[in-house]
This record gives structure tokens, C-alpha cells and sequence, in this order.
């Protein structure tokens, strides 16, 4: 049987002495869509940073294909294999191309271009109009389909979402949804996405967890067919 | 006012007839403001990232004694490299006094506070999120202190036009550990501060005049990386 991508077991994350995250027991399975909903606050981005291992649990254990994965920040291979979009994401002081093709080139890949323009096409981006942009020559609903262009040309094992539609007009929300969904058609890439969009989590999503005060309260199972994702 | 616009006159013919001594002036100018900047920069970038982005025990002191040094008067460092390097000082043997990298070494104690404070004050001005956004594109940490660094790159070579601009500019230490020696250690500054001591203006008024475009240079370069670094 093919292990969970990611587990956590007894995972606890404190900040200040105080716990903000108390998760039993979480599996996400390679392929599957998870959604996170809640109110702010409710602990949705700090389990994200946990999927994402860009932090260590205070305590419990996580793990990446079922081994156990460095419980330290510091950068590793799972690094390579998960990625993590943000609300509003960071784009590095470089050109459009720049930004997209970083991820391949610190993996020494090659066909740079060719990747970079299909990621780009992939997120309703004119390669040959934006390549060249600069940074800031974006607006905020570019930048953030840059951003997940950068994220999406890596082709990875899972693709974790904060919000990633909430600052954006409906037009770039969901071009940015077709784009992730059609990574996980392609790629098998698991997609856990936190939104305050319960209709577009109900519509895609296998599973959907509440958090509330850093609880997972309630678990839903949805059945959806292949169609509608 | 004649005689200045002589002098003007004079420069002008100096600087366009290849005038030996006023070349050789700029020469050694060049030669040592290069040798400086070189060093400067290549102690002045690991050190000012290191302050900027690591936390460590008695970082606010070293911040102060940095941002102290950044007005570390000329003289002062004149004299300390002076007393360093002649024959009586510590590193007496080397012959270095009265030599262009003499002078070169006092330049990299005056431009080394520039680089490593701006440097420093670059790498904590970026934004937050730049770490995680590395390290969830899959880099590693050689490869984020790199990216740290180009995403500086802007305010990094503000702090180098800075510093050249300090450097190419001072007299102090060109003075005391060159010796203003004509053909071998006179640069522009000493030999402007020496030829206005004889009256002898036109050579002053054309080094001046490439003085003064090195800073217009500078200006506008800093002026431009200004604009990019804060984009």
C-alpha cells in the first residue's frame, strides 16, 4: 500500500507558550485535495507552514512518504517535493522568467524555457508578453499567477494554497484554480488549499477540515465526480 | 577672477594634451581607489551580511562601533596606517610606506564602514517573506544566502558608488601614508592641495575637473540605484 505523502501524528505548535495547533492525527494522500476552512486565527496557515515543513512542531511526529522528515526549518530535500503559495506572495527582484525558472535552476534542470512558458500559458499568462516583465511591472492578480506559475513549473508532490484567491478579481481567482487543478490531472500533485470559499472547497475537494482555535472540529468526506474537479 | 578663468583654460588644455603629470595623478587615483574598492567590497559584503541576517551576542555594540567608523576622520586613519607601517611600527618590514597600496589600505579602513552598514541595513530592509519563499522553491541554504545577496544587489551597489565616492575624494591618508611623491604616489586630491599651495592653478582646475565628473558620475549612478532599490 502507498504510504500518505505527508502524516502528523501528535502534532503540537506553540508560539509564545501558547498552542495554536493540536492536530491528532492528518493524512494527505498523493493526488487528493484538502481543504482547510475556519475562521481567522483558526490555526489554517500554521498547519500549512507545518505541511509545507517550513517550521518544526513544537512536538509530534511528521512524516514525507513515510519516513520521518527533519523536524528542522533548515532547507532539505522535502523542500523540493512540497511547495507552498501564499495570499500575497513574494516576488523575487527579477523578471517574470526570472521568478518562474528559480525553482528549476537551484534543481539544476534542464529546458528551462520551454518549462517556464507552459507554466506560465498554464496560468492564462502570454509568455511572449510577460517573460520579460519585471516584478513590478505586475499587477497584484499577475503577481500572484507568477507566483503560482513558480510554484507549478517544479511539478510537485503537493501544492499547499493559503487563500490564494482571496485578493483577486473572479477572473484571476479562477484562472489560479483551473491551474492548480489541472496540476493535480497532470501530475498527480496533492493540493491542500485554506480558503473562506466554502462553495469552491465543497466543489473540489475530497476532504474538507474545519479548524477552530487550532482544533480540527469537524472532518468532511465529500464525493465528487471526476467532472466537476 | 582672471587667473581662475586661465586656470579653467589651462585645465582644459592639460587634460586634452595628455599632460604626463596630471595623468599620472589620475593614474595613481584610479589605481588605488580600484585597489580599495576590491577590498572593501569583498570584506565589506560578508561581513555587512552577516550583521545584517544573523543574530548573535553584542550585535547592536558592533552595529555602533560600524556606524561609529562610517565618520572615522581621514587623518586618524592616516595616522593609524602610518604608525602601523613605519619602520618602527608592526608591520614595518613590509616597505609598504610611501606606496600606492599604502594608501589603498587606509582607503579600505574608510570604505569598509560604508560597505558593511549599507550592506547590513539592505539585507534587514528585505522583505520577510524572501526566506520561505527560497526555501519553498527548493533552495538550498547556499543557494538562499546567494539569492539574499542578488536580491540586495541594488542597495549593495548604492553602497559601493557610496563608498567610492568617499574614497576617491579624501586626502587625509593619500597625504600622510603616500607622500604625495610625483610619478608614484601623487593622486588627484594631494596634487590639487599641492599645486594651489604654489599658485599653480590649471593643474588643481583640471584635476578637479575629473574630480568633479567622478562625482557627477557617482551621483548619478546613486541616483539610478536609489530609484531600484526601493521598486
Amino acid at each position: 500500500m502507498t504510504p500518505p505523502l505527508i502524516s502528523l501524528f501528535n502534532v503540537r505548535q506553540r508560539y509564545s507558550g501558547r498552542t495554536v495547533l493540536s492536530v491528532d492525527r492528518l493524512d494527505i494522500t498523493p493526488g487528493s485535495i484538502v481543504g482547510l476552512a475556519g475562521p481567522n486565527g483558526s490555526g489554517k496557515s500554521t498547519l500549512l507552514r507545518l505541511l509545507a515543513f517550513l517550521e518544526p512542531p513544537a512536538s509530534g511526529t511528521m512524516t514525507f512518504e513515510g519516513s520521518p522528515a527533519s523536524s528542522s526549518s533548515s532547507p532539505g530535500p522535502v523542500h523540493r517535493q512540497v511547495t507552498l503559495l501564499v495570499q500575497e506572495p513574494y516576488l523575487l527582484r527579477r523578471s517574470v522568467h526570472g521568478n518562474v525558472a528559480y525553482g528549476l535552476k537551484v534543481r539544476g534542470e534542464t529546458d528551462v524555457t520551454a518549462r517556464v512558458n507552459a507554466a506560465l500559458e498554464a496560468v492564462g499568462l502570454d509568455a511572449e508578453r510577460f517573460a520579460r516583465r519585471q516584478w513590478f511591472e505586475l499587477s497584484g492578480g499577475e503577481a500572484q499567477r507568477v507566483a503560482l506559475a513558480a510554484r507549478l513549473v517544479l511539478r510537485p508532490k503537493a501544492l499547499l494554497m493559503d487563500e490564494p484567491t482571496a485578493s483577486l478579481d473572479s477572473s484571476s481567482a479562477a484562472l489560479v484554480r483551473q491551474a492548480a487543478l489541472a496540476a493535480r490531472s497532470r501530475y498527480n500533485t496533492a493540493l491542500v488549499i485554506a480558503s473562506h470559499d466554502m462553495a469552491w472547497l465543497h466543489a473540489v475537494c475530497d476532504h474538507v477540515l474545519h479548524l477552530e482555535n487550532g482544533l480540527i472540529i469537524e472532518q468532511k468526506t465529500l464525493k465528487k465526480s471526476e467532472e466537476m474537479k | 577672477m582672471d587667473f581662475l578663468l586661465q586656470g579653467f583654460f589651462q585645465g582644459f588644455v592639460l587634460l586634452l594634451s595628455g599632460d604626463p603629470e596630471t595623468y599620472s595623478a589620475i593614474w595613481a587615483t584610479v589605481a588605488v581607489s580600484t585597489m580599495a574598492m576590491i577590498a572593501s567590497l569583498a570584506l565589506g559584503i560578508p561581513l555587512g551580511f552577516l550583521l545584517g541576517h544573523k543574530t548573535f551576542r553584542g550585535k547592536k555594540v558592533v552595529r555602533t562601533i560600524v556606524d561609529t567608523l562610517l565618520s572615522f576622520p581621514t587623518v586618524v586613519i592616516g595616522l593609524l596606517v602610518y604608525a602601523f607601517l613605519t619602520h618602527r611600527g608592526p608591520f614595518g618590514g613590509a616597505g609598504l610606506l610611501f606606496t600606492l597600496p599604502a594608501i589603498a589600505i587606509g582607503q579600505t579602513i574608510l570604505g569598509l564602514p560604508v560597505i558593511i552598514a549599507m550592506t547590513a541595513t539592505a539585507v534587514e530592509a528585505l522583505d520577510r517573506r524572501l526566506p520561505m519563499t527560497l526555501t519553498t522553491l527548493g533552495a538550498n541554504s547556499r543557494q538562499i544566502l546567494w539569492a539574499t545577496v542578488i536580491e540586495a544587489r541594488f542597495s549593495i551597489m548604492l553602497a559601493a558608488v557610496s563608498a567610492y565616492g568617499r574614497i576617491v575624494s579624501e586626502v587625509g591618508i593619500s597625504m600622510m601614508v603616500g607622500g604625495n611623491i610625483k610619478w608614484h604616489t601623487r593622486t588627484i586630491t594631494t596634487a590639487i592641495s599641492l599645486e594651489t599651495g604654489k599658485g599653480e592653478f590649471a593643474v588643481g582646475i583640471a584635476l578637479g575637473m575629473v574630480l568633479l565628473t567622478v562625482a557627477l558620475v557617482v551621483n548619478v549612478m546613486a541616483s539610478g540605484l536609489k530609484r531600484k532599490a526601493v521598486q
